[in-house]
């Protein structure tokens, strides 16, 4: 069986979070030497490729949406759950009459719809937004929306890329940053610097593009 | 981004070190938020400015075919004709001149070029099965879909998924629909003949 060209890296996602159908979906493959980004819109795809060599840097920012959808998938199932309690005749079930057997099912599907919705959240884990950044883009990737996929999606990412790249450690990162924030401090006038003094002293920050 | 420096995602502040290619999320200096950001030795590379092509000097030197005054530094892998710098590009350990890979995008050759494609295989499954909800469109879905899976048969497909597992389906689905309205006008002609 002849080797396949892409090996999936993970699954199609929406690229807004609350598009659920007949939108363009997302999905991180891997290639011999990139990484491609197929963006379906169910009837046509659009490719976007990012070769190791080129690959600068993947952000993961963590983000609240996964406390969001907690409560938006939480409350509809706590309030059909309490309706579901409330409006359970008081009888045993043997004497339930038909339409009281088909309106306890109804209730029941759709608060173990919302109940397994809200379960399925929690179980996701914290959600992030990843981007990948090239000399030339930042580009999101959004079928990285969780943190633990984004870190799964890392580890079989990171070889591949050092592989090609060579691998940095901390201290050569610290010292290159420093010497090109030198650099630029002697070319540039800052503007608009960050205030935190944790990141570097203000003479030294770059202008902060907003 | 002609600069080195990497911004936080949120805060666009930049970010000089602590956060970088740390094992787990850590906190932006400026903003707070959490962050892990991997870099990548590509990040610091100089990225030498492309070649303008050098003029030529001397009559009996090879010139650009596009350029007759640039002198030739090599030639097109696709056509042979003669390339300045400035025309030379490369792709994949080849050098093609821009019309040659013109072409090739817009015919697919050059596949790693391809930015789109249509699926032909989701249009044919979709016209088979969509339409089943209202069944009378059904009549004339069915056959489209069977000329869209038997015309695109051969159509490249998505360049991730390989099988023709949708054409099947559409083909079996759309055979049976147009199966079920022949039965069906068969036994409405026999009911008006008695």
């Amino acid at each position: 069986m002849p080797e396949k060209e892409y090996q999936r890296l993970t699954l199609a996602r929406s690229r807004s979070a609350f598009a659920f159908a007949f939108m363009s979906r997302s999905s991180l493959w891997l290639g011999k030497d990139h990484l491609l980004c197929v963006d379906s819109s169910g009837y046509t795809e659009t490719y976007k490729r990012f070769y190791f060599r080129d690959i600068q840097a993947i952000s993961i920012q963590r983000t609240d949406a996964h406390h969001w959808w907690s409560g938006i998938l939480g409350f509809p199932a706590f309030v059909f759950f309490i309706i579901t309690i409330a409006t359970a005749p008081k009888t045993p079930m043997a004497q339930w009459s038909g339409g009281q057997v088909a309106g306890g099912i109804i209730l029941c599907s759709i608060t173990g719809f919302f109940i397994m919705l809200f379960l399925m959240n929690l179980l996701f884990g914290p959600a992030c937004k990843c981007f990948l950044r090239t000399a030339v883009q930042v580009e999101e990737l959004p079928s990285l929306n969780r943190v633990r996929r984004a870190h799964k999606a890392l580890a079989r990412l990171h070889p591949l890329i050092v592989a090609v790249q060579g691998e940095l450690n901390l201290n050569e990162i610290s010292s290159r940053m420093q010497a090109i924030v030198r650099s630029l401090a002697d070319t540039t006038t800052p503007v608009n610097a960050v205030s935190s003094p944790s990141i570097a002293d203000r003479s030294q920050v770059p202008p902060v593009i907003s | 981004m002609s600069t080195p420096l990497v911004q936080c995602p949120k805060c666009q502040a930049w970010l000089l070190e602590g956060v970088f290619n740390q094992p787990e999320l850590s906190l932006c200096p400026a903003c707070g938020v959490l962050l892990q950001i991997e870099v990548f030795p590509a990040l610091f590379r100089h990225i030498n400015p492309g070649q303008g092509g050098e003029t030529l000097v001397l009559e009996s030197e090879s010139s650009c075919f596009y350029h007759p005054d640039k002198r030739a530094i090599r030639h097109c892998d696709g056509c042979g004709r003669f390339l300045c710098a400035l025309c030379d590009c490369e792709l994949q350990g080849k050098h093609f001149c821009p019309t040659c890979l013109e072409a090739g995008k817009a015919k697919g050759k050059i596949k790693n070029l391809e930015n789109q494609r249509t699926l032909y295989d989701n249009i044919a499954l979709s016209l088979a099965t969509y339409p089943l909800l209202i069944f009378y469109f059904t009549l004339v879905t069915a056959p489209v879909a069977l000329f869209v899976a038997i015309r695109y048969w051969n159509a490249p497909r998505s360049i991730v998924r390989r099988t023709k597992v949708r054409y099947i389906a559409a083909i079996v689905l759309a055979l049976t629909q147009v199966a079920g309205w022949s039965t069906l006008f068969v036994i409405l002609a026999r009911h008006q003949r008695l």
